[in-house]
């Protein structure tokens, strides 16, 4: 097992996690660092492994859209949707147009808050508490929002087969309510990322570190804005059906670095707001749910999406009862990580877990089924390893 | 009221131990104990990431086997006394994850309820909690802490 | 001196050093409280109450069960609170004016010597403990496997050992230049001579409510504000503040050395963390000012003490606005704040 053929000299190792404040999720990492210098990086995941796959294996195709929105509680409304299209993809179940611009609508409210808990979270990691409060603050309207739209603030339940919920239909008063907490969010908003981007000192933190090239971020296949921050054009909103009517733009930076992960998001939310005021403005009046469908067999379908940091793949097929069978889902961090893994060597540590955090991981969404089948041999899961070897090698 | 009481109802050190789940309990208690909005602070609870420290536990999500350990041991190295808030349904009873109403059986993966691995003492339910009642769980876990020798 | 003024100069010293250290003690509880509020009232929200942070959770802590710390050798662990306290507390005593006259202790020497015992004991605290948060988690990790399989594993805290012998090194250069400054102006090595040079009308064996302000200031020269300067950013890397605080970041580290320590040793190592800020921002005041800490004058003890709170409220405005600095920027100011601390002493010398 030594393969020192690149002859990098490692002192020693460090280890942390799955309980700390840096990575609240559970994982470990694992960072290989020679005296402050990190020389290799590995990223433990599965310690929020809950057998997803298997729970939706065989139950109804409804009842499957309540564990799908659990998958993860970030970006449960993606999840959601993305499940309902693979269904509305495979058997051509016709979407009202009016729940098509709430579904986006939905999209676009979670992806700002997503994106302010990645500010708040990175800003906790280099330390900066002030700066990650008033991003907290700042979420806090859209969370409202959501509350406002789907009832709760975590799990707003908008998507079902063949539309919305009717509950979350838009209302005149909530259109008004939107446009007014838009319009006060962007002028604090816009402070806040100048107030950010003047600071020397977080500047002098954040500022050519992480790099990850254009090569290898498409190597890795290190999707979303920490794809796009490296500069490689890749945006599933562009081609997706749902947002052909909407104009935005596609936030493409080009310095590789923590420092353009972090604007590249900061840019990406005036993107959102201006996908939300052409929403309110131009949503066509009709029903919000087509209920003409009937749940029968259906092959393989699979749905993209882009999900707040990168593509999200949903696939699953219906036997002749309209039961689930094989859902797979591949979430954007899988690929992200070992980006992130490459991304932190030549660092120091404490920059290492922060260019970690800037990749914005998002475990457990990732975290998926254990066992790896290639050919004939069999990878053993973490289970049998334990039981096998103890805890500790 | 004592010294030893009053000292323990004014000053609160809470530790998250996040155990697996969806992270949407997660984000609302380190949510709810630092935004400006729901200050946890201004009643006297701090935050902290040290098992020393801490006098509450906040457990949320379903308990993963690979987290089991890691939280018996957490608990372990609180000095007493101590008291535990389980956050969340995943952590009252497992939540969809359980898969308590299923038609197979009972989700294996998933160590759910917390009262099985160590002694809970407020529970605060929902999917996801709302900030207030978390803030409430976290308090309720006083008189606990106040009436130990 | 006869054996009757050395008896009653004795016990002068040891009654001013029991009410010296149970005001400074009880004061300086209060100030993580002032420092965390007004961090609160920077971020926008309500904040802890005053004495939540500091008094409040000393007496708590002290009421908890007694736990072993997990470490290489627990004895000398819990040792290290007691001899901080002691090295705090000495480094307070050199404030009051009794002190000034014993042994020539009260100089620069045993300022100097005092600040670095104190800082050495971050990397024994270090060394020693041995945490659960870091490599000893009991996680399957090294069962999956690993490309570097038989690498020496380290605990954070020892990581943490590391890097405050790195900040002694150098980080706590500034600090030892600015106290240099007053003591040039008054060309002694006696903290005795910089405060009567500073404050002539003051004498320390007289009546309890004399009063005497300082005439002339060090502070107020151009090479005592640079100096001061200086001896306010290295108080924040002495006390290892947020700009400074790579020993113990809390986003990898979490608290470093000190993270083992339960019960009645976290409430020590509460009161030792405070009654450094107090003792060093005291010193401040007594050096700069010329305003000592005298127990036996109300009057002056109280100036120094409302004086004493302007380096922890800078420090807590500071930490509110200031990310974690890594190697990488504490280099430059380490050798930028020297550079400046070098430039205060020669101008010093050639007034």
């Amino acid at each position: 097992m030594t393969e020192t053929s690149n002859e990098k000299v490692i002192e020693k190792e460090l280890s942390f996690g799955p309980v700390h404040p840096a990575l609240i999720e559970p994982y470990r990492i694992r960072l290989f660092v020679n005296d402050e210098i990190v020389e290799d990086c590995e990223i433990n995941i599965n310690m929020a492994y809950r057998g997803i796959e298997k729970l939706l294996d065989g139950i109804p195709v409804e009842k499957a859209l309540i564990i799908t929105e659990r998958i993860c509680g970030i970006c449960s409304h993606v999840h959601a949707w993305n499940s309902v299209r693979v269904i509305e993809g495979g058997l051509g179940i016709e979407v009202p147009e009016r729940a098509n611009y709430i579904r986006v609508l939905t999209q676009e409210f979670q992806r700002i808050t997503s994106h302010l808990i990645f500010f708040g979270h990175a800003f906790e990691v280099i330390g900066h508490e002030t700066l990650s409060m008033r991003a907290f603050l700042l979420r806090e309207q859209f969370m409202d929002l959501l509350q406002y739209l789907g009832g709760n603030r975590v799990m707003p339940s908008v998507p079902i087969i063949g539309g919305i919920r009717p509950r979350a239909d838009l209302t005149e008063s909530l259109k008004k309510t939107i446009l007014d907490r838009c319009d006060a969010f962007e002028d604090k908003y816009a402070n806040y990322v100048q107030r950010v981007l003047d600071d020397p000192l977080v500047i002098s933190r954040i500022n050519g570190i992480g790099l990850l090239t254009k090569e290898d971020a498409i190597k890795y296949h290190a999707t979303g804005p920490t794809g796009r921050a490296s500069g490689w054009r890749y945006d599933l909103r562009a081609d997706m059906n749902e947002y052909k009517p909407f104009d935005f733009n596609i936030i493409v930076l080009d310095g590789c670095d923590t420092k353009d992960r972090v604007v590249d998001r900061a840019l990406e939310v005036v993107e959102s707001l201006k996908i939300i005021r052409q929403i309110v403005k131009n949503i066509p009046e009709g029903p919000v749910v087509n209920r003409n469908w009937v749940a029968k067999e259906m092959p393989f379908t699979t749905a993209y999406s882009e999900s707040y940091r990168g593509e999200l793949m949903h696939t699953y097929g219906l036997d002749h009862q309209g039961l689930v069978r094989n859902y797979q889902v591949r979430t954007p961090t899988i690929t992200n990580l070992a980006a992130m893994e490459h991304a932190c060597i030549g660092d120091h540590v404490t920059e290492a877990i922060l260019t970690i955090a800037s990749c914005d991981p998002c475990l457990t969404c990732c975290t998926r089924a254990e066992v790896v089948e290639s050919g004939k041999s069999r990878t053993m899961t973490d289970y049998e390893i334990v039981r096998k070897y103890g805890w500790r090698r | 009221m004592t010294l030893k009481s009053t000292s323990r109802k004014k000053a609160i050190h809470v530790m998250l131990c996040y155990t697996g789940g969806c992270n949407g309990c997660d984000i609302e208690v380190v949510n709810a104990l630092l935004s400006p909005r729901y200050d946890l602070e201004q009643y006297g609870v701090m935050l902290t990431w040290n098992p020393r420290e801490a006098d509450v536990l906040i457990v949320s999500g379903v308990v993963t086997w690979q987290m089991l350990e890691p939280l018996k041991k957490i608990y372990s190295l609180i000095p007493e006394p101590k008291a535990v808030v389980a956050v969340g349904a995943c952590a009252c009873n497992g939540n969809v994850y359980k898969n308590l109403v299923g038609d197979i059986k009972v989700n294996e993966d998933v160590w759910a309820p917390v009262e099985n691995i160590i002694p809970v003492d407020v529970k605060v339910p929902g999917c996801a909690p709302r900030p207030e009642e978390i803030i409430q769980g976290a308090v309720k876990g006083l008189p606990k802490l106040m009436g130990a020798p | 001196m006869t054996v009757d003024a050395s008896v009653f100069f004795i016990a002068r010293l040891v009654v001013s050093s029991v009410i010296a250290l149970v005001i400074a003690t009880l004061y300086s509880l209060v100030l993580p409280g002032i420092e965390r509020k007004i961090q609160a009232r920077i971020q926008q929200r309500v904040g802890p109450p005053i004495l939540m942070p500091g008094f409040w959770s000393v007496i708590k802590f002290t009421y908890k069960s007694k736990t072993e710390p997990i470490a290489q050798m627990p004895r000398l662990y819990k040792f290290l609170i007691g001899f901080g306290i002691g090295v705090v507390s000495l480094l307070l005593l050199f404030n009051t004016p009794y002190w000034w006259f014993v042994l020539g202790w009260g100089s620069i020497l045993g300022i100097a010597g005092m600040l670095k015992l104190e800082e050495v004991l971050y990397v024994f605290m270090g060394s020693q403990s041995q945490s659960v948060l870091s490599t000893s988690m009991p996680v399957p990790d090294t069962v999956k496997g690993s490309k570097w399989p038989d690498i020496r594993r380290e605990f954070n805290e020892q990581h943490s050992a590391e890097r405050a012998l790195k900040m002694m090194l150098i980080g706590s250069l500034p600090l030892y230049l600015a106290l240099i400054v007053p003591f040039l102006v008054a060309r002694s090595v006696n903290i005795s001579a910089v405060v009567f040079a500073q404050n002539p009308a003051y004498y320390p064996f007289t009546s309890w409510l004399s009063f005497s302000l300082p005439t002339n200031p060090v502070l107020f020269t151009v090479p005592g504000f640079i100096a001061a300067i200086v001896y306010f950013l290295g108080f924040v890397i002495i006390l290892n503040e947020k700009p400074f605080s790579i020993l113990k970041a809390k986003v990898d580290l979490i608290e470093g050395g000190v993270l083992e320590y339960a019960a009645n040793l976290r409430a020590g190592y509460y009161v030792m963390r405070n009654l450094l800020m107090f003792a060093l921002s005291s010193m401040f005041v007594t050096l700069f000012l010329g305003i000592p800490f005298d127990p036996f004058m109300p009057a002056m003890l109280l100036l120094n003490m409302v004086l004493s709170l302007i380096l922890p409220i800078a420090l807590s405005v500071l930490v509110a606005f200031s990310p974690i600095f890594t190697f990488r920027q504490i280099y430059p100011t380490a050798i930028g704040l020297s550079a400046l601390g070098v430039l205060a002493m020669i101008l010093a010398v050639s007034i």
